[in-house]
């Protein structure tokens, strides 16, 4: 059986773009790996008509470090500073998934405290990550003031962070066993302070952004993906959720202590602004499960023991803000170290999405395409 | 956003009863003239509020530098922890070496001359390359490093960010304490900051000698006020 | 905030100090021919100079105000509070090699920031500054500067066409095809002041709102025409929400991504004197220029607005409409072209025209206050 591969050159061939009706001439524009939008270094390849898009091809592949690869020379422990640096607006979360998959195929077991810690965290970094999305999107589409009023909102959150974690972007907190650290004690406060702050500004947010006619209109109809598609191309997250699939780890397989607190999966239509709820949502499980953190110890494994998993395949999957990520560790048993770490990320699906969904539309909603499907290029890349 | 309101339902996934909140389509017809006016005030009327200096949040660096305060966990710059009386945990076990996830580490051990045993001659931390994980402050089962918040490490020469941590050479605290004061002497070796073999990670670097000896005194690692290229005060 | 009062403050004064000496030289001119010729070299320092300071002044504004409205300081480190920053800004960009790519049409590239400068020179000379100082009291005022205002076109044209670079030329299609259609309905909301004063020179205008500005005496068609000239007049300086042509999130920097140096400072100053002439028309047409406020019969009233200089009302008008342009351009995201292209022509184009329409009625029926003659 043979394999067809359609390397780059074919695909931007003059000869392909001469055999393509003769009254249209197409042509390429180079949409990045420099490029003032661009969310990392992804190169879009552009093929134009005027000024309709007739299809799109990404070259992801600009920010490869050879993660998985390296996970292979670590141990356990010390591959959970390498998930911080896929999805960076997430790094808690990716630390979380990888310490899933280990804790469960090490048969480690975690208590309610480490669990609980692991949520709020989680999800406060969800809020991060939407609001984010949201100063982005704005200035994807030309109003530069939101991304500075979500940086500012970002900082309050990432305040409560270094207090207890002690950095701001890439975290290493959440080991396998347990969190690097115990909660700080003015943690609690802290949080209570952002759930304060956060509420009213997400009304702001809509009166500046979300509820402004020239947005609405720059995103009415614009990249609408049919559910079908979505799940045909793997899309996970607020993207498949927008699809109207109601799609969410953690309602469908529930970890943390999810399962303790009462909140609502957000769909959307034609995908419309599912993050804005999300946050809301979000803010509403902190509230739950802030205020009653049961004791115990931080940690159930000892930092230096060495952590050895059984042989065979293990797989853990987390909902991040972007969708599920996955981890799969493959293991032979003997050694401490992986025999293979592949990581699923919700990026690199969501990608592709674009290709479906641009056909038809204009550069300017190019953008707003990619701005809206809220891509972190470095997950894409590893 | 558009004046409906997300509806609450529920949904069936897998079988399983999932609760959601739908969100609201924007109305189909485009644009309301009175809607779209009051859209367009009420986002100018948002950002005319903040248009004050109270509302500034930025801080100037490095005017503020005297106010400065970082949260106490902030990971920065590794240090060897000082008991009371100006001496190291470290007993030269390694551990943290085995736990750095890039071999930022490299503890250097020594046959002790007076107590014929394994102990640390010089904690090497590589600043080009440690990436503050704190995986080592972890490991080290006799609490005998911490990252403290010393940011400010700009330097103009690369060979200034190996570090040698200890500044002498010998056991750790736990044994020199209980040795006599004549004994002490001669178990500690004094140690330079930044005279440690050069580079690491088994690459030889030709006509790259080590630096020379720094002044002696406070070389635990931190900048001292005599040396040119280090920033001022980044102690204090 | 009081770094922006200074500047303003301190410009006023200064502006201010000078215009009183050329009124009363003003005079003296029309009747010997040498000091006409040295009058016009006098014309053009003066016009240099004016550019220069006002384009130092406002990029440092709009880097103030900007950053108020970020919540966030600015520049503070060149200068008390950063004042000197745009100087330092433009001497770099006197240092920068100035790059021209290959393949680009060079006696184009090298032309094209010139003929932006060019327009706005020209509508700076037609400006009524204060009651004797104009520098070209031409009698078809609103005529000449909708002309001249096309003038600009083609530095956007000229400057994308002859980088060789796709981004620039699709930036450079998009910017004409803007500035060209919301110049139809700006001078639609010209003519219903022309028609409203009607004379076309720029200082007529002026003195008809001697008895109040048009924007309240004509009710509704006058508050109507000034948001349609703040409309298009943003479209026509391409400033956000319409700077498609030159959006810096899509296009790298559209017509003008391959200039460098000194000629990309150019058409940022031209950019930016743009804006304060379109200040300066809208409070000019619409706010009544150097005419105080005045209320028809209340003698009282009007002495005491009298008793502010007319070249500080006309700053002061200017500053204000200047401010608004960069509130609109910190909050509102930026339009689609052709989102753009449908709001002028379907919505701009008709209101306009009725307007215009309902404006003749009125003023043939002088249902207006204070009516002329």
């Amino acid at each position: 059986m043979s394999v067809q591969i359609t390397t780059l050159e074919e695909l931007t061939s003059p000869s392909r773009a001469a055999s393509s009706s003769l009254s249209i001439q197409e042509y390429f524009l180079n949409m990045g790996p420099q490029h003032p939008i661009a969310h990392g270094s992804l190169r879009l390849l552009l093929v134009l008509d005027g000024e309709i898009v007739r299809e799109v091809i990404p070259v992801p592949g600009f920010v490869h470090r050879g993660i998985e690869k390296m996970c292979e020379h670590l141990t356990c422990r010390q591959i959970v500073h390498l998930t911080d640096r896929m999805d960076y607006l997430s790094a808690l979360s990716n630390n979380w998934c990888l310490s899933r998959t280990v804790e469960r195929a090490a048969g480690i077991e975690t208590n309610e405290r480490i669990e609980t810690v692991r949520t709020i965290v989680a999800e406060l970094q969800r809020v991060q990550s939407h609001a984010l999305w949201w100063g982005v999107l704005g200035m994807d589409l030309g109003a530069l003031t939101p991304f500075l009023y979500a940086f500012r909102d970002r900082e309050i959150i990432s305040t409560a962070f270094e207090e207890t974690i002690g950095a701001r972007l890439t975290m290493n907190y959440i080991q396998p066993g347990g969190l690097m650290f115990d909660i700080h004690p003015g943690f609690v406060a802290r949080v209570k302070e952002v759930l304060a702050h956060m509420r009213p500004i997400l009304d702001e947010y809509d009166a500046l952004l979300s509820g402004n006619v020239i947005l609405q209109e720059r995103l009415r109809n614009v990249g609408v993906l049919p559910a079908e598609k979505a799940l045909a191309m793997g899309c996970t997250g607020p993207v498949l959720r927008g699809s109207g699939v109601a799609l969410d780890l953690r309602k469908a397989e529930p970890y943390g202590v999810y399962e303790k607190a009462a909140f609502d999966v957000v769909v959307g239509t034609v995908g419309d602004c599912v993050r804005m709820e999300e946050m809301r949502q979000s803010l509403g499980i902190v509230e739950q499960l802030i205020d009653s953190i049961p004791a115990g110890p931080h940690m159930t494994v000892k930092p230096a023991a060495k952590i050895k998993l059984p042989a065979g395949m293990h797989y853990g999957q987390i909902e991040t803000p972007r969708g599920i990520l996955g981890t799969l560790i493959v293991s032979d048993g003997k050694s401490d170290k992986p025999w293979r770490v592949h990581f699923r990320t919700p990026n690199y699906n969501n990608l592709w999405a674009v290709t479906a969904i641009a056909p038809g539309c204009k550069i300017a909603d190019i953008i707003a395409i990619q701005a809206s499907l809220d891509l972190v290029i470095p997950d894409i890349d590893r | 956003m558009t004046g409906e309101k997300p509806k609450r339902s529920v949904r069936i996934l897998g079988g399983r009863e999932v609760p959601v909140i739908v969100m609201p389509r924007l109305p189909g017809k485009g644009p309301h003239v009175a809607r779209s006016a009051i859209s367009l005030l009420k986002g100018m009327r948002l950002t005319g509020s903040y248009f004050r200096p109270s509302k500034v949040v930025t801080r100037q660096y490095p005017e503020n530098r005297k106010t400065l305060k970082l949260p106490e966990r902030f990971r920065a710059r590794l240090k060897l922890i000082d008991d009371a009386g100006g001496h190291h945990k470290c007993t030269g076990c390694k551990l943290c070496q085995k736990a750095c996830p890039n071999d930022s580490i490299r503890v250097l051990t020594r046959k002790g001359p007076v107590t014929q045993k394994n102990e640390l001659d010089r904690y090497i931390w590589r600043q080009d390359s440690c990436i503050v994980c704190n995986a080592c402050v972890q490991a080290c089962p006799f609490g005998a490093l911490e990252m403290t918040g010393d940011f400010e490490s700009a330097v103009y020469d690369r060979r200034l960010l190996i570090h040698t941590l200890n500044r002498y050479a010998g056991p750790p605290a736990s044994v020199l304490d209980q040795a006599a004061e004549a004994e002490r002497e001669k178990m500690m070796e004094p140690r330079d900051a930044y005279g440690g073999p050069t580079p690491m990670n088994g690459q030889a670097m030709p006509e790259v000698p080590p630096l020379l000896a720094a002044p002696p005194g406070d070389g635990e690692g931190a900048p001292s006020a005599g040396k040119p290229d280090n920033k001022e005060g980044a102690d204090s | 905030m009081t770094e922006i009062a200074h500047a303003g403050i301190g410009k006023a004064a200064s502006s201010y100090a000078v215009w009183t000496v050329a009124d009363r030289a003003g005079g003296l001119l029309e009747q010997h021919a040498w000091l006409s010729a040295g009058y016009i070299v006098v014309a053009m320092a003066a016009i240099l100079g004016m550019i220069a300071v006002l384009g130092v002044v406002l990029i440092y504004l709009e880097r103030k105000v900007s950053a108020h409205f970020q919540c966030r300081l600015g520049p503070m480190r060149v200068g008390p509070h950063g004042i000197f920053q745009t100087v330092a800004d433009t001497l770099k960009l006197f240092l920068k090699e100035d790059t021209v790519p290959v393949g680009a049409d060079s006696l184009l590239h090298l032309l094209a920031p010139f003929l932006s400068v060019a327009a706005v020179a020209l509508i700076l000379c037609v400006l009524p500054y204060s009651p004797n100082l104009q520098i070209a009291d031409v009698n078809i005022g609103v005529l000449f500067v909708g002309a001249v205002s096309g003038l600009g076109v083609m530095g956007i044209l000229v400057g994308g066409w002859s980088s060789n670079s796709k981004w620039s030329l699709i930036g450079a299609m998009r910017g004409a095809a803007q500035i060209v259609s919301y110049e139809v309905s700006a001078t639609l909301a010209l003519l219903v002041v022309v028609l409203l004063s009607g004379t076309l020179s720029l200082s007529g205008i002026v003195q008809s709102q001697e008895a109040g500005w048009w924007i309240w005496r004509a009710p509704g068609v006058g508050l109507l025409a000034f948001v349609m000239f703040i409309i298009s007049s943003s479209a026509e300086i391409n400033r956000t929400p319409f700077d498609i042509a030159e959006g810096e999130s899509e296009l790298a920097a559209g017509f003008h991504t391959e200039y460098s140096g000194l000629r990309f400072a150019f058409f940022f100053l031209a950019e930016f004197i743009n804006m304060f002439i379109v200040s300066a028309l809208a409070a000019t047409l619409f706010l009544g220029g150097w005419m105080p406020f005045h209320i028809g019969g209340l003698e009282g009233f009007n002495g005491v607005m009298d008793l502010v200089p007319p070249g500080a009302w006309f700053f002061a008008k200017t500053a204000a409409m200047i401010f608004l342009f960069m509130w609109f351009r910190w909050t509102f995201p930026r339009l689609r072209i052709d989102q753009l292209m449908r709001l002028e022509w379907k919505v701009l184009l008709p209101v306009g025209l009725v307007n215009l329409v309902v404006t003749a009625a009125m003023v043939l029926l002088g249902l207006y206050f204070f009516p002329v003659g």
